[in-house]
């Protein structure tokens, strides 16, 4: 039973862990006033070049990097949009997620020769705990950064009220589009995780709505990096348990038990009710 | 009433169908094909032929109706990313009952696609419930739901309701008497493509000339006074997103009783995402999203045979699509101050 529990326990840190820099990306681009729907393209294409340059160099750190820079650059074109075009921010954020989609399924036939999946890569192999580890150190990190740091005060400020920071002689656009950055690279960070942390291969779909989900506890943890990690520890607890339960409750075939993640989020979604404040300029062009 | 929505005029569209152009002669390119060879071996393989048309018009039919049903929730300035899960839904709720029921053709299939109506109503009322209840989120609520539809149907259809004969996630096939009637003799395509032209006038004059269309447009445009003027919004909210689930819903079952006639888990490529495309590029106007669709549909039909002929794989049509739709997105198709909250 200890046995049971503890395989639980750290399958549900495992799980947490891409949810985490994911929801990480969304607090500090929320916050700054963009509202990160392309985080799940984001991901994606952070997985897929993960897998591509450890497949190119052996080297799954240069991958591991690779994948940040990749994330960071979709997290550019978003904010080059969201700042220099003032764009809808959920239009755009929709289109890149279909771009990053489209793309690895591209990547894939043109790297790999074949649909749907890559080769198998060399992966982090058990050094991927430092990088769950590491997510709480980021979570611990930009909560002080944004609560103490001027920086992180600014950025803040041009989620609430960016008038203000252009009348304080600063660029409201410069820090989100920094911000935006930043959460292209964490959420690139969070899908090199999945790829060549959990696994060694990059697969169609293999984001599985995740960056969507962590958005989800980006609300649920009130737009604050401590909370959004605790929501992100609770729906990964729920991914774990879906493969805890398999077998073992005869009424629900595993098939069905896959949608227990996202039942989680959509029951969160509804019971932040009344609480919630979001930033008062979270996308709104500036 | 200004729109501040978007921009009524065709240089949107026109720009799309450019940049579609461009984007894949440059994918043709890279691939090392001749464009002109590439969009021969694209157009041959969409409109070439009889069967080529039938195709076509098939794949021109499961887009629209997803389309329209976006392009409502989208006027309402709620933002339903969930149209894949709807119309999924809806062809489960037309597959399931069809494969057991026993009643007079005609009116099987109006039960049929009524069932789809209310598989797909259902699944967008959840996220208007919410989103009317509690202000949860419906850009997260109707992906989550995506999610959760297709864990459903696969649980289902590979269990309780998998056909007696079926080798993968199928239901059994539905009696000859419910599939919709051939529209072309010798293709796939049925007379679902009529009704959803028929459904896009209706739009169109629901949208323009009913009161409900303008508070509808009122409640996306400018929220706060539409409450102000005695709007109930949170009704108009859930309201709105179930009809957009039916509208979606009705395709699924469309797919369902017009082409492959039993529910397969696998009857949607992704087109209630491709759907967004569409309705963008079909400016949110129901006609025009008729011209688009059938754009689309060109591009899904022939996009295998330029696969095959111009070594272009077919999933760069999602580049081109997400593409198009930040394109819009930059020439201000704006959904602010549309009710459409940050999450």
């Amino acid at each position: 039973m200890t046995a049971a529990i503890l395989t639980f326990v750290v399958l549900a840190l495992i799980k947490a862990t891409p949810l985490i820099y994911a929801a990480l990306g969304g607090v500090i681009s929320e916050r700054s006033g963009v509202v990160n729907i392309g985080l799940e393209g984001m991901m994606a294409t952070g997985a897929f070049t993960a897998v591509s340059v450890s497949f190119a160099t052996q080297s799954p750190l240069l991958g591991l990097l690779a994948g940040i820079l990749a994330g960071a650059c979709i997290g550019l074109v978003l904010a080059i949009a969201a700042t220099r075009f003032k764009v809808d921010q959920i239009v755009a954020g929709t289109g890149i997620n279909l771009i990053c989609a489209g793309g690895a399924a591209y990547g894939l036939v043109l790297i790999y020769n074949q649909p749907g999946a890559s080769a198998q890569v060399p992966a982090l192999g058990g050094n991927y705990w430092l990088l769950v580890v590491l997510a709480f150190a980021a979570a611990a990190v930009l909560s002080w950064t944004l609560a103490h740091t001027p920086w992180g005060l600014r950025v803040r400020a041009c989620g609430e009220n960016p008038r203000a920071v252009a009348a304080a002689g600063l660029d409201p656009l410069a820090f989100r589009t920094a911000a935006v950055v930043i959460s292209g690279a964490l959420a690139g960070l969070g899908g090199a995780f999945l790829s060549i942390g959990e696994l060694n291969l990059y697969s169609d779909g293999m984001t599985a709505g995740r960056g969507f989900i962590a958005l989800a506890a980006v609300i649920f943890g009130r737009w604050n990096p401590i909370g959004a990690t605790g929501a992100c520890l609770v729906f990964g607890a729920f991914e774990a348990l879906q493969y805890v339960l398999q077998g073992r409750v005869a009424w629900l075939s595993s098939d069905v038990m896959q949608a227990l993640p996202y039942v989680a989020a959509l029951i969160a979604l509804a019971g932040v009710t009344g609480k919630v404040r979001a930033p008062e300029s979270d996308g709104v062009p500036y | 009433m200004k729109s501040v929505l978007r921009e009524r005029t065709l240089r949107g569209p026109a720009f799309a169908i450019a940049l579609i152009v461009v984007l894949m002669s440059l994918a043709m390119l890279v691939a090392g094909t001749s464009p002109l060879d590439g969009f021969a071996a694209l157009f041959y393989g969409a409109l070439g032929g009889r069967t080529e048309i039938g195709e076509t018009l098939v794949a021109t039919s499961a887009l629209l109706f997803p389309a329209l049903g976006i392009c409502l929730a989208f006027r309402a300035g709620l933002f339903n990313i969930g149209a894949e899960g709807q119309l999924l839904v809806g062809a489960l709720f037309a597959g399931a009952v069809g494969a057991q029921i026993h009643l007079p053709g005609v009116l099987g299939i109006v039960l049929l696609l009524g069932l789809g109506m209310l598989g797909g109503g259902l699944w967008g009322a959840i996220a208007g419930w919410m989103k009317a209840q509690f202000n949860a989120n419906e850009i997260i609520a109707t992906l989550m739901l995506n999610f959760v539809a297709a864990a459903l149907a696969l649980g289902l259809v590979s269990g309780p309701l998998k056909g007696p004969l079926a080798t993968g996630a199928e239901t059994a096939w539905l009696d000859p008497s419910y599939w919709l009637p051939t529209l072309l003799p010798q293709t796939r395509l049925s007379i679902g493509i009529v009704l959803a032209l028929a459904l896009a006038v209706f739009l169109n004059w629901l949208l323009k000339d009913t009161i409900f269309g303008y508070d509808l447009r009122a409640t996306g445009e400018a929220p706060e006074a539409a409450r102000r003027s005695g709007i109930n919004v949170p009704r108009m909210t859930w309201f709105t997103l179930a009809l957009s689930g039916a509208v979606a819903g009705l395709g699924g079952a469309v797919i369902v009783t017009g082409e492959l006639h039993r529910f397969n888990t696998q009857l949607s490529p992704g087109y209630g995402f491709t759907a967004i495309a569409v309705a963008l590029v079909g400016d949110l106007e129901p006609l025009w999203i008729c011209v688009a669709a059938f754009g689309f549909g060109i591009l899904e039909a022939g996009g295998l045979a330029m696969q095959a002929s111009a070594q272009v794989p077919k999933d760069a049509i999602h580049i081109i699509e997400g593409l198009i739709i930040l394109v819009l997105a930059a020439r201000r198709y704006a959904l602010r101050d549309t009710g459409v909250n940050a999450p």
